[in-house]
């Protein structure tokens, strides 16, 4: 009776594990160059109501902060180094984004649509 | 170049200047010896620059959300530390000496901290620099204004603090330290959905229009109490669940300490 409870328990968190990976595979990816402290392209365009991976690629050797207060995120991202962010699910609408360290060249905007 | 590096500077230096006024105030206020803070202040900047100097290597574990993970741990530390730290000091109050060395023990950890997390970004920030001579000494001069701003402002809440009836002290240093403590909670929350292992959501509210998050007053009211402007149900349920959690804690140590101090023989003989 236990040791059979215990393989269905086992069956059901495999099933959600599987379903999870699947779902997290399936979300869209979007990346983002930073160059001469500007980002390249300043403007992306993204799925609304869905979660979109960001990767953002620094290819300056200086350390750069991505930084937006629409989307609420922050994350330092070191010189030649690149940062996966998670944004999302967005309204459909415009959200500005800048680099903190260098916030007179380095900005850009997400458009979800 | 300045400018940018004024604000940079200012915005790491005052949240970390607050939680470190509001302690130390309270530290003289119950006449405990302040030589822990200048320990917690050296431990802060020596794990801010290790941090900074392995921010690569910690950013890419776990998948490239380290960073996060760490942010929000340290966070989530500060503010148990925090749940600690102000009944404690409750209880000095009311009965006299009380496990001393842990209330000081814990307000070291907790400003060490504050200051790894905040110093840390500040020397990420100003090593970019070091390899621009030209732009280096405005930049040096805008972080020294930056932290000269926000060490002012947290000398004005020390001497706020202790300027203040005795009564009102400890009073205002809970409320202020019950809300730095929830805001910590918010950011560390947010911090766990950058990094998806909280799901993220749309927010509640938006008052980005009313007081937009980039603004002076937007700023200082995040320092103090982590303002939001677009918060997440989940980032209202951890700061509203903080908040109630301290208080509790808060009410129940009040209510016990009190009782104690009306049974001693010396209170009843009155």
């Amino acid at each position: 009776m236990t040791s059979h409870w215990h393989k269905k328990w086992y069956k059901t968190v495999i099933v959600i594990l599987l379903g999870w990976m699947a779902v997290a595979a399936g979300r869209p990816e979007v990346t983002l160059e930073i160059r001469d402290h500007l980002f390249m392209p300043s403007e992306l365009t993204v799925p609304a109501n869905t979660k979109v991976k960001l990767i953002v690629y620094n290819r300056d050797p200086t350390p750069e902060e991505f930084e937006s207060y629409e989307l609420n995120r922050e994350k330092v991202i070191m010189g030649g180094q690149r940062a996966i962010i998670f944004i999302g699910p967005l309204a459909p609408g415009e959200y500005p984004f800048f680099g903190e360290f260098n916030p007179k060249t380095a900005q850009g905007k997400i458009i979800a649509q | 170049m300045l400018l940018t590096s004024v604000i940079i500077v200012l915005r790491e230096v005052l949240e970390a200047a607050l939680l470190l006024s509001i302690l130390l105030a309270t530290s003289r206020f119950m006449q405990l010896r302040t030589r822990w803070f200048y320990a917690s202040l050296a431990f802060g900047v020596v794990g801010a620059v290790a941090y900074g100097n392995n921010l690569t290597a910690i950013s890419n574990a776990f998948d490239g959300t380290g960073q996060e993970l760490l942010d929000a741990f340290l966070q989530f530390a500060i503010y148990l530390l925090l749940l600690l730290i102000v009944p404690l000091m409750v209880i000095n109050h009311h009965r006299g000496a009380y496990k001393r060395n842990l209330l000081q023990g814990a307000m070291l950890v907790a400003v060490a901290f504050a200051v790894l997390r905040e110093g840390s970004e500040v020397y990420v920030y100003l090593s970019a620099f070091r390899t621009q001579p030209d732009l280096y000494s405005s930049v040096m001069t805008g972080a020294l204004l930056g932290a000269g701003i926000g060490f002012s402002i947290g000398a004005l809440f020390y001497y706020l603090l202790l300027g203040l009836s005795r009564h009102y002290t400890l009073l205002l240093a809970g409320i202020l330290l019950t809300l730095v403590g929830a805001g910590m909670c918010a950011q560390a929350a947010q911090m766990l959905i950058q990094a998806d292992w909280l799901p993220a959501q749309a927010p509640l509210w938006d008052t980005s229009a009313l007081l937009p998050e980039g603004s002076l007053p937007g700023q200082l009211l995040y320092a103090l109490v982590s303002y939001e402007a677009t918060p997440t149900p989940i980032e209202v349920i951890v700061y509203s669940v903080s908040i109630s959690l301290m208080v509790l804690l808060l009410g129940f140590t009040h209510y016990v300490s009190r009782s104690y101090r009306q049974n001693l023989p010396e209170a009843r003989a009155h």
